[in-house]
């Protein structure tokens, strides 16, 4: 019997194996801590340059939500409009543009000349005549009195207040000496302000950069993913189920899957001249829409939905489709009682990726024509549309300085919306991922 | 059906069950000259073997309760099956005739002494003798044959036991005869027919370890039966 | 970096130093098993519920039973051991065709229930397998209530529709389970909550609820602790009483204790059938010995 309290002695192989053992001891550990660092080094790494991106984005675009705007006195005098009454026919006729000028006249009597009043008159932006339509419009008791308004500001003008006023350094090119006097003289008196952007968010897009905005843009988004949602989902989730819990495992169900992972892998613009080539020369389909739009972002999504909803399935414990299948269930009681519910929530969650890359696509959306310039906000999924990734990608082409700002401001629109789609999806697979 | 012990899968039951074969045997070792030597003290009328026959009685109550142990513990840690299971049951059923074989032993060193202490050695020896030599082959044979797991000497010495019945029967006729010519030597008579008694007791177990033996090997169990009876 | 090099060779140096006496002794008993598919015992018996002859069974190329011709009687609980992969959880799954489900499992010879083919072009799996329920190795309850668990099979079957008479189907067979007083009162809790062996009886209670009238058990206690194993052999041998059992275990105690027969499987062969006691005191096949003794498995 050995005494349990003192150990054997150990044998000469044994010493041998735990000197080695502490010799290397050292390197071990230094070879885990440079593992370690290098994890954290990445993770930092990833973390910065997603700061830099967000603080570049935010820095450039949050401008964007704000525009400035010149407090006028307009006077609704029925002979300068050319009315004598307001309705709608009136209206169309009427002459707003000689009310702003008078009430820029008004306020700055110095300007004379020709180019002078021009320059003068453009300081307002082109909308301006509109908004006092608007506003004559909604309130037709206004006619024959004055009234005090704020109108939006000429883009060149919301430039140079946002950048080059407040430290006076700089000097913008656009600009006259005349001009950026006026503009001084505005602010000083308070006449000229930065409020709210709220045309950004109800207006289409615009050659003019203080009347453009995303919202016809994102309701184009929306309802192509609306189409690419209502095709892709339950297409991709029965393929999934019949090749997962149906199809025979032969040589045609490997070249099927084999297939399935190289569309995954296809160019996104190849699907776009699909597309182009199928819905519309073939079919006949409204160059521009939502619809076809939708179409070719379903081609696009598919692999990626089938391949993750077969992941999904693949999850599900066998031993539930055997205790199904062993109290008699048939085949396709056993996948929509038990496999289908245990797998929904990967499901979802390839479905929100699928959705997640198709509203970032812009290539083949171009070949179907939703790269058109639209103004107008689409109201079904035949109208001609755009989506925001276009419009960014518009906006970023066009040379006016305050598109650079919308430009950012448009891709937080497109983070947001990413962000709520993602939160969304792991709100609902937490719903429906009961834990059993 | 041949017989393998040594190749269970864990080594350690193999050596349990070897173990426990080998204890049983050496016992059966024991037991065996302890009969020789009861009988020399008795022909002899030798005081000082009958005296340590009687101490290694002690010895072999000691082993059966050791040998008990060691069965249980087997039982109880490897749940024998079959061969195993039987090999566990015939050790400790041989392991109980051995130590009634080791009593009548005892029984006849008794007797040895009370002859020495008388000074002289008891008529119907020859008798004795006979169903002695035949009573220890067949316990030497019984033991042999368990060590070989072989039935056909199991069967052929169990045959034996038929003629040291016989033997003994004719032996107790014979002494009755003695006392009924000589009335003095009925109490000496008796003893002797005591020394006889035991031995014949001797046989019997020496046959119930080779019953054991058939169970061990072939599995059924052919006590109280015609075939152990007839044979 | 010599240095680095020695000590690996002399690490390895030492692992083949260590004792290599782990390898099985080859035994001689393996080579006594002959070419040959009979079966030794009683494999067959009158008014047998379920009857097999001559059962082949091949995944694709490869054969995992041959030739097993074997008779389970009406309320008898027949037990199949054997070494890993010796066919016997294949063999069982042919009874209730649960095979059907893999690729490639192709189904030789004549098997009946009560005297109707269970395989067949005209047989549908689905009556078959209500009356042959089965209870899997691992506790498999449906990831729903302990209520739904038990009622799923006469749900689909359109057994009970009435909320009554499904809740006294749900309730008689929990009893029947002996997990009605356990569970009682939270029959709307998930039934994956229960501990193992109440689980494992859950889909006992699931197996009976459809009144099946065999159950097929594939090692239903491996996954268990004694106690749970106890209580659930004990179940078994109460349901014996109305159904007819057939079951596969890794546990020979568990085989010797429940079943009134045994049978040995060994390479897709049935090697013996005899009454339990017989097989586990006196086996009749030097390979059935040879297992129930340890030699080898």
């Amino acid at each position: 019997m050995t005494n349990p309290t003192s150990p054997a002695p150990l044998t000469d192989k044994q010493s041998q194996v735990r000197e080695r053992i502490a010799q290397r001891l050292g390197s071990r550990h230094r070879k885990e801590t440079m593992f370690r660092l290098m994890g954290i080094m990445s993770v930092t790494f990833g973390v910065l340059v997603v700061l830099v991106l967000f603080t570049d984005i935010i820095g450039k675009g949050h401008g964007a939500f704000v525009q400035s705007a010149i407090e006028l006195e307009v006077d609704y005098d029925p002979q300068v409009l050319g009315i004598d009454s307001v309705s709608p026919e009136t209206l169309a006729l009427a002459n707003f543009d000689a009310v702003i000028r008078r009430a820029l006249q008004a306020r700055f009597p110095d300007a004379v000349g020709r180019n002078n009043r021009r320059a003068l008159f453009s300081l307002v932006s082109s909308s301006a005549p509109y908004e006092l339509q608007q506003q004559l419009q909604e309130n037709p008791q206004l006619l024959g009195q004055k009234q005090i308004l704020w109108f939006t500001a000429d883009d060149d003008v919301d430039t140079y207040v946002k950048l080059f006023a407040d430290n006076k350094r700089g000097h913008f090119e656009r600009l006259s000496e005349q001009k950026v006097a006026w503009i001084q003289q505005l602010l000083d008196s308070g006449e000229l302000k930065k409020r709210f952007n709220t045309t950004f968010f109800t207006n289409g897009d615009s050659r003019e950069p203080e009347q453009a905005g995303i919202r016809a843009a994102l309701v184009g988004s929306l309802l192509t993913l609306l189409v690419t949602l209502a095709l892709s989902f339950p297409i991709g989730v029965s393929a999934a189920i019949y090749l997962e819990e149906f199809a025979p495992k032969n040589r045609w169900t490997d070249i099927i899957e084999v297939n399935i992972n190289n569309l995954a892998a296809v160019p996104s613009i190849v699907f776009g001249l699909l597309g182009l080539a199928i819905f519309i020369n073939f079919f006949q389909l409204p160059r521009s829409a939502p619809l076809v739009g939708g179409l070719v972002l379903t081609l696009m999504t598919l692999p990626t939905i089938i391949i993750s909803s077969r992941a999904a399935l693949k999850a599900v414990p066998p031993s539930i489709r055997e205790a199904a299948l062993g109290m008699g269930a048939s085949r396709m009681q056993t996948v929509l009682h038990h496999v289908l519910p245990l797998a929904m929530p990967g499901m979802l969650t390839g479905a929100i990726i699928g959705m997640a890359q198709a509203l970032g696509e812009t290539a083949p959306l171009l070949m179907v024509g939703m790269v058109a310039f639209i103004v107008d906000v689409p109201g079904s999924i035949t109208d001609p549309s755009t989506v925001l990734p276009v419009q960014i990608f518009l906006w970023a082409d066009s040379p006016e300085r305050a598109f650079v700002e919308r430009t950012s401001a448009a891709i937080m629109v497109l983070l947001s919306v990413l962000i709520l789609m993602n939160t969304s999806a792991v709100w609902l697979r937490k719903k429906l991922e009961r834990r059993w | 059906m041949e017989m393998h012990f040594d190749q269970h899968i864990s080594r350690q039951f193999n050596e349990d069950l070897e173990g426990l074969k080998t204890e049983m045997l050496e016992m059966g070792g024991l037991v065996t000259s302890q009969v020789a030597d009861a009988v020399e003290a008795l022909a002899n009328a030798d005081s000082a073997l009958a005296e340590s026959v009687l101490e290694i009685e002690e010895e072999i109550d000691r082993r059966e309760l050791n040998l008990d142990e060691h069965a249980t513990l087997i039982i109880a840690k490897r749940q024998p099956t079959a061969s195993d299971l039987r090999m566990v049951m015939s050790v400790i059923r041989i392991a109980r005739d051995l130590e009634r074989v080791g009593d009548e032993a005892g029984k006849v060193a008794k007797m040895a002494l009370a002859f020495s202490e008388a000074g002289s050695a008891p008529r119907g020896y020859t008798e004795i003798r006979h169903i002695a030599d035949a009573v220890r082959n067949m316990l030497n044979d019984a033991l042999d044959a368990y060590t070989r797991f072989d039935v056909t000497a199991a069967m052929d010495t169990l045959a034996k036991d038929t003629q040291v019945d016989m033997d003994y029967s004719s032996a107790v006729r014979e002494m009755i005869t003695y006392m009924m010519e000589d009335p003095r030597s009925i109490s000496r008579g008796i003893n002797v027919l005591w020394i006889l008694r035991a031995l014949e007791r001797i046989g019997d177990h020496a046959k119930n370890i080779c019953e054991q033996v058939v169970y061990l090997v072939k599995g059924t169990d052919i006590r109280h039966s015609s075939n152990s009876n007839n044979s | 970096m010599t240095a680095t090099t020695t000590i690996t060779t002399t690490v390895l140096d030492v692992g083949e130093a260590a004792p290599n006496s782990q390898k099985p002794v080859e035994h001689p008993i393996m080579d006594t098993l002959t070419q040959s598919t009979e079966t030794v015992g009683q494999p067959l018996c009158e008014s047998a519920t379920l009857r097999m002859r001559h059962v082949n069974v091949f995944y694709a190329e490869t054969q995992a039973i041959f030739d097993v011709s074997l008779d389970i009687g009406r309320n008898e609980v027949v037990a199949m051991i054997g070494p890993s992969g010796c066919g016997k959880s294949t063999f069982l799954r042919c009874l209730n065709r649960m095979n059907d489900t893999i690729e490639g499992c192709r189904v030789e010879g004549e098997l009946t229930l009560d005297g109707e083919a269970i395989y067949g072009p005209k047989v549908d799996v689905v009556p078959l397998r209500a009356r042959v329920g089965m209870v899997f190795q691992k506790p498999n309850p449906f990831p729903k209530t302990i209520y739904e668990n038990v009622a799923y099979g006469p749900k689909i079957h359109g057994i009970a529709s009435r909320r009554a008479d499904l809740d006294e189907i749900v309730e008689t067979s929990l009893q029947r389970a002996g997990l009605w007083n356990e569970v009682k009162d939270r029959l709307d809790k998930p039934g994956t909550g229960l501990s193992g062996g109440q689980q494992q009886r859950l889909c006992i209670a699931r197996a009976i609820a459809v009144s099946p009238e065999v159950i097929l058990m594939d090692e239903p206690c491996s996954a268990l602790d004694p106690i749970a194993t106890a209580r659930i052999e004990e179940l078994i041998g109460e349901l014996s009483e109305n159904y007819t059992i057939a079951m596969v275990t890794h546990s020979m105690q568990q085989a010797a204790r429940v079943s009134q027969r045994t049978a040995y499987f060994h390479l897709g062969k049935l090697v013996e059938v005899n009454d339990t006691e017989m097989v586990f005191t006196n086996p009749q096949h030097p390979l059935t010995e040879a297992y129930i003794t340890g030699r080898f498995g």
